[in-house]
């Protein structure tokens, strides 16, 4: 094993392309002609040309990057998040062609990858899931019986949906009535199946996901919990690890029931499993996501590991040696992804060349960046440019170290959130831990946006 | 905190990936140099100007036929270098070994969107697609093949003439493909044709321009002699953009200009529109086996 593909751009190509170099591992960036100049294509030690701009003829194109993987002699590709990161048959292609696919077995995310099968999984197992549907909704009327048993309010979720796409609200049995065929229309023309299932809606319920790591052996281990509930739209805003202002012995059921579920599928390598917890303390499976997330920095700064290193050993086959008990986090991490998209302007992503960027450092501090000065966010792919790190003993020395690191954040040339994500951290909400899923979008834009007039 | 009790370690110090150069292509478009394998994986189009690379045949057969669908004939067929001409083995040899492919052309039977279809793709990475007694054979077979069995034909010509290697014996193959191909043409079956870049020389002068329906792949360039020789000859400036497929495009020699990524659903729909008249519902005569032993036992 020597040489790694790394199948994606931006950030986490960045990301993973260091923890290679850092190995002694050589690397292959692919990229498509939009990212020509790219930072991971300046990093790695062999960069090519995979396809024009279009994801699906690029990042997408399975024969492409296997070529490129052939070409180079790659002996692992690792797919990081997004584009083909949960594909099944980009796994088996990369298994066929005789590479090691750093991520889980192809059957595992089949399994996973369907929110159906994985929930049906999870209900069979005994594992608790948000009151639903049995299966796929066929018609309306099948819907509203269901809707009256599990009771109002409740989601139309599409099957095959996915980033916060595909779901609907409902508060009685009229809006029901009115958006069921349209929600099967839209994920017919957005995913090309227009099966919803039905799902309870939790107000006010926080997303705490569990990082699991489970080698091929066997061994399988939880590695604290994070919050993500700072949403906007489905989308992360903020995360933290571990959870706050949440019962320690809610929080240890979480995680002994995560390591469960991460055997009861025979999980292999690093994933997540996300789960949504009531005001009241019940908490409910959600979906596992087979691969690395984009948060994983704030676990890894607690537990002052490398994931996607630890990722590699597990796909190079080596054995967990340390038990869970002896895996103990310090302290307390606060991710802010720094978007380029401007706040005042409903969040319109704002693309365009960064003409200088000055970025925070010192103890505790974390800059996780896909761009330097110079270089330009594409308006054709996701708006992430960096995430900001920090960690402190605890959280209010997190939330402080986050702030001032924010403040001294400066990019030229684009608007970004930094400003915004300084005055979540400086809202009592936030500080006391009240938030949930709905938070940013209900409580916090209307605040925030009056604070701006 | 490492969590594991085995350290990560490089088995050799240098990695293969900064030995040795894979192949590479140069550009005709914007001039750059890109991985073959990785341009081919692509469709052979340019992922930075859009510019066409010549296409391998397989890898043409793969993105036109229903996947699964293509059954090869005499794929093993090789050239006896009749003439003994010198070098002419060697050559024959090293291209095969660098091109994965027997001869310059690939000829066997698919569906595309279930429409079943006779095709022959010729592929010019083969010395530059140059037709020889074999791929004369395989052309004249596949169209007898697509007559008995009242099946359309496509070619996609690509060709830098007649192999000069096997002299008067190359020629022979512009009277016998299209001699053959009249005799598809009596029976009323479709025969599409697609020029790609290039088609030249004896190809163009037989079967290239025998086709129902002629398409091109913009800006092949089609004619018989080359533009060089041309203008030697003529000793005058030739027109811009002569002999490429939209300067034959407006004078009417090609019916359409078709972009790579269109062809398949142009042919299917081609097929389509032309099956049920002479080709569908009639059954095949013999079964693909049957006839192949049968020309067997008539070759041999």
């Amino acid at each position: 094993m020597n040489t790694v593909l790394v199948a994606n751009r931006g950030e986490i190509a960045v990301r993973i392309i260091r923890t290679c170099r850092k190995l002694g591992l050589k690397t292959v960036a692919v990229f498509s002609e939009n990212d020509e100049h790219g930072m991971p294509a300046r990093l790695a030690d062999v960069s090519v040309c995979i396809g024009p701009r279009q994801a699906e003829k690029s990042y997408l194109n399975i024969d492409s990057i296997l070529a490129a993987a052939k070409a180079f002699k790659a002996d692992m590709v690792h797919p990081g998040v997004g584009f083909l990161s949960e594909n099944d048959a980009f796994a088996e292609a990369c298994a066929e062609a005789g590479l090691r696919f750093i991520g889980p077995d192809p059957e595992t995310m089949r399994l996973l990858g369907d929110k159906q099968t994985a929930r049906k999984t999870m209900i069979e197992n005994g594992f608790p899931v948000v009151p639903g549907s049995e299966g796929t909704v066929g018609s309306l009327k099948d819907a509203l019986a269901i809707a009256r048993e599990i009771g109002f309010p409740v989601m139309i979720k599409a099957a095959k949906g996915g980033g916060g796409k595909g779901i609907r609200v409902v508060g009685d049995a009229a809006a029901l009535e009115k958006e069921f065929a349209l929600v099967r229309r839209e994920a017919e023309l957005a995913f090309g199946d227009g099966s919803v299932y039905l799902e309870a809606y939790l107000p006010e319920a926080r997303h705490i996901e569990v990082q699991i790591l489970a080698d091929m052996h066997g061994n399988a281990i939880h590695l604290g919990t994070r919050e993500c509930s700072l949403q906007r739209k489905n989308q992360k805003l903020l995360e933290e690890a571990p959870a706050a202002n949440v019962d320690p012995a809610i929080l240890d059921a979480i995680q002994q029931t995560a390591v469960d579920i991460a055997r009861c599928v025979g999980y292999k390598n690093a994933g997540t499993i996300e789960f949504l917890l009531a005001p009241d303390g019940r908490f409910f499976f959600m979906e596992m996501n087979a691969r690395i997330q984009v948060e994983h920095p704030v676990t890894e700064s607690i537990y002052g590991l490398d994931l996607v290193k630890a990722q590699i050993q597990v796909a190079m086959g080596h054995h967990m040696a340390v038990p869970q008990e002896q895996i103990v986090a310090h302290g307390h991490a606060i991710e802010c992804r720094i978007n380029a998209e401007d706040p005042a302007e409903n969040f319109r992503p704002s693309p365009g060349v960064i003409k200088s960027m000055t970025l925070p450092g010192g103890s505790g501090v974390r800059i996780d960046a896909g761009y330097a000065a110079g270089d330009e966010i594409s308006p054709f792919y996701d708006s992430m440019v960096l995430k900001l790190i920090c960690t402190g003993d605890d959280r209010d020395e997190a939330i402080r170290l986050c702030s001032g690191a924010l403040s001294e954040l400066s990019i030229e040339g684009i608007s970004h959130n930094a400003a915004f994500a300084r005055a979540m951290l400086a809202d009592p909400d936030f500080q006391s831990g009240r938030v949930h899923t709905r938070w940013i979008e209900q409580v916090f834009i209307p605040r925030y946006l009056r604070g701006q007039q | 905190m490492n969590l594991f009790n085995e350290k990560v370690t490089v088995t050799s110090e240098e990695a293969d990936i900064l030995g040795e150069k894979p192949e590479m292509l140069r550009c005709g478009g914007c001039k750059r140099e890109m991985v073959a394998d990785i341009v081919h994986a692509a469709d052979s189009i340019c992922p930075y100007c859009g510019a066409l690379f010549r296409q391998p045949a397989y890898r043409r057969i793969e993105t036109i036929v229903d996947s699964g669908s293509f059954i090869e004939i005499e794929r093993d067929a090789e050239s006896r270098d009749p003439l003994s001409f010198p070098g002419y083995k060697t050559k024959i040899e090293s291209e095969r070994s660098k091109s994965n492919l027997q001869e310059g052309v690939v000829v066997g039977k698919a569906t595309i969107k279930g429409l079943r279809t006779a095709i022959a793709v010729m592929d010019s990475y083969f010395m530059m697609g140059s037709m020889g007694t074999v791929v004369g054979e395989k052309i004249v077979l596949i169209t007898e093949f697509a007559t008995l069995n009242r099946l359309p034909l496509i070619i996609f010509c690509a060709s830098g003439g007649a192999r000069m290697q096997e002299g008067v014996l190359s020629l022979l193959q512009m009277s016998r493909t299209t001699i053959a191909l009249a005799r598809h043409s009596e029976q009323r079956l479709l025969h599409i044709n697609v020029l790609t870049h290039p088609t030249t020389g004896g190809v163009t002068a037989s079967f290239a321009m025998q086709g129902d329906i002629t398409l091109a792949e913009p800006g092949a360039l089609i004619g018989f002699a080359g533009p060089r020789v041309i203008q030697q000859t003529v000793g005058d400036k030739l027109p811009e953009g002569f002999q490429t497929a939209e300067y034959l495009y407006e004078r009417g020699l090609i019916d359409r200009i078709v972009e790579r990524r269109d062809m398949r659903d142009t042919l299917a729909a081609l097929l389509a529109l032309h099956a049920g008249s002479a080709a569908d519902d009639v059954r095949p005569k013999t079964s693909f086996k049957e006839w192949y032993d049968d020309v067997f036992k008539r070759n041999s």
